[in-house]
């Protein structure tokens, strides 16, 4: 099954741009953050500290999963474009199994990202602040939850791409959903409540970075810690794998 | 042994109803013709026999089975158009339905060698033409060598030389025992290659059955006179003949009538010579598939 997703997709000069402009955007943004003032101090290479360095770097990347997201919504609908879901089914292939290559795909994607975000990481600090990169073990669960979260907006970005089967459509409202449309439906809920809706649960898993300091002047927030986030985001990953898989079931091809 | 069986299959679009309870069966070895005008049901059948479109009622049944991906492998289908990656190579294409339908890779080489495509097999798939774009899905049913093909409109887009060689195709792996189900509106084809024929019109059956029997159904007999005896008196004697009917005059001269199942041409002529009714002429007309299609679909 795996093999047959990479047919398809290593010869895909889309698909390579893609991940080429997300590690690119990720590097340079991570860059030029150092150069940043902030009340007339600059970061300077103290941003690239271990440990801290890994839960700022995850933070900065969660920004691009939308990157990742396009990316699979383009696989998925393509298939839709092409009628070849349909000729893999007439192949032979099941739903289920059709489903289950782009489950692929995302897990790949999403390692992709773990992988990106650990490269430009171990760049920046072994070469912006070589003195702290014996601590660099310490924090790197943070990356990993980062891939839990590139895992839930692929999930996001799949169920998005199956349902309304045309990329333009999609990406309009896997982009509105992501950033207008539940953080409008937040505010209208209370705190309690809203901290559960997914978009929200896969931001909690990588926190902005000094949020503690931030709620000390704003109040505590009342999103989850990541790792109350991190199982709730894998039912979430879960669900919305499922739900692909019955939008498909139950539709013509 | 049936291959494909349908049983009352239904499919609606919204308020069209595309199909209404829908039964055939086809057997081993045959190769059945689908025929209909554009919007019968033709694709649609095939939509759901080949597991790609939700039936509203009904049962497909492959190899006595329900289907599954087992036997959607021994099927190798060519639904409405060719489906590839269009910026995948003809080979990469065919390597990727391989793996799908877990064939052989080294097979990819003969079916790009049939497409006669083995020279361009490393051109995307977007730059074919429409003919190569046809020939290359036709290999691609061909791979894993399948039981059963089912080909929707396979000569779309084809040269007449292409037309012609999908027909020796089919008739080859006909011969070699394969069963061949084929949609087409092009009647011509049709009656070339096969061995039974299901006429759709509206989502409904109007006949099915093997081709010999669709077509005897209404051949008719051309009956010819001296000049020295008047049409009047074989009409006459015609009129007597309870089992002839729809007799009537012919342009290049004479009459033609057809015979109730049971009579046969050489009955009526001793009929009619017994009557004093000397024919100068007599010859069964076939019915031409065109004639009997557009009969059935009036």
């Amino acid at each position: 099954m795996l093999r047959a997703e990479l047919r398809k997709i290593l010869p895909y000069r889309t698909v390579w741009v893609i991940l080429l402009l997300y590690v690119l955007l990720l590097a340079g943004f991570v860059a030029v953050g150092g150069s940043v003032t902030v009340n007339g101090q600059q970061f300077g290479d103290t941003l690239y500290a271990f440990p801290a360095l890994w839960s700022r770097l995850a933070y900065v990347a969660s920004y691009f999963n939308l990157l990742l997201g396009i990316l699979l919504i383009i696989l998925i609908t393509d298939e839709f474009q092409f009628r070849t879901f349909r000729q893999q089914v007439i192949d032979g292939r099941s739903v289920a199994g059709l489903v289950q290559g782009k489950l692929a795909v995302s897990g790949l994607l999403a390692l992709y990202g773990v992988l990106a975000v650990l490269g430009v990481g171990l760049f920046f600090g072994f070469t912006r602040s070589p003195d702290t990169v014996g601590r660099a073990a310490e924090t790197v669960g943070a990356v990993l939850l980062y891939g839990v979260q590139a895992l839930g907006y692929l999930a996001v970005a799949a169920l998005v791409g199956f349902l309304l089967r045309k990329s333009g459509l999609a990406f309009l409202a896997f982009l509105l959903y992501a950033w207008i449309l539940e953080p409008l439906l937040r505010l209208t809920t209370p705190d309690d409540i809203d901290r559960y809706f997914p978009v929200k649960i896969f931001d909690s898993l990588t926190p902005t970075p000094g949020q503690e300091l931030l709620n000390t002047v704003t109040g505590p927030s009342s999103a989850l810690l990541p790792t109350e986030a991190a199982p709730l985001a894998l039912v979430y990953i879960a669900l919305f794998w499922a739900l692909s898989y019955l939008v498909l079931r139950n539709r013509d091809l | 042994m049936s291959i494909l069986q349908l049983d009352n299959l239904s499919k609606r679009y919204g308020g069209t109803t595309a199909l209404r309870g829908l039964s055939l069966q086809v057997e081993a070895g045959s190769v059945y013709g689908l025929l209909g005008p554009n919007g019968s049901g033709k694709t649609t059948t095939l939509g759901l026999a080949l597991g790609v479109l939700r039936a509203d009622g009904g049962e497909v049944r492959w190899f006595g089975q329900p289907i599954s991906s087992q036997s959607k492998r021994r099927v190798g289908a060519l639904l409405e158009t060719p489906n590839f990656f269009p910026y995948l190579s003809a080979r990469q294409n065919l390597l990727l339905a391989a793996d799908v339908k877990r064939a052989a890779p080294a097979t990819v080489d003969a079916a790009l060698d049939l497409a006669g495509l083995t020279a361009r097999q490393h051109d995307a798939f977007r730059g074919f033409s429409l003919g190569m774009k046809q020939r290359l899905a036709l290999a691609s049913t061909l791979l894993g060598s399948p039981d059963v093909l089912v080909l929707d409109e396979p000569t779309n887009g084809l040269d007449p030389q292409g037309i012609a060689e999908v027909r020796e195709l089919i008739q080859r792996l006909a011969a070699q025992g394969k069963t061949i189900i084929i949609a087409s509106h092009l009647l011509d084809e049709i009656e070339k290659v096969c061995t039974h024929v299901a006429v759709l019109q509206r989502g409904e059956l109007r006949a099915a059955g093997p081709v010999s029997s669709i077509l005897a159904a209404t051949d008719r007999v051309l009956l010819r006179l001296d000049a020295d005896i008047a049409p009047a008196t074989l009409l006459h004697a015609l009129g007597q003949l309870p089992w002839v009917t729809e007799v009537r005059p012919e342009t290049g001269g004479g009459h033609s009538a057809v015979l109730a199942p049971g009579h046969t041409p050489a009955e009526l002529n001793r009929a009619l010579f017994a009557s004093g009714v000397v024919l100068a002429g007599l010859e069964m007309r076939q019915r031409s598939l065109e004639a009997q299609f557009l009969e059935l679909t009036k």
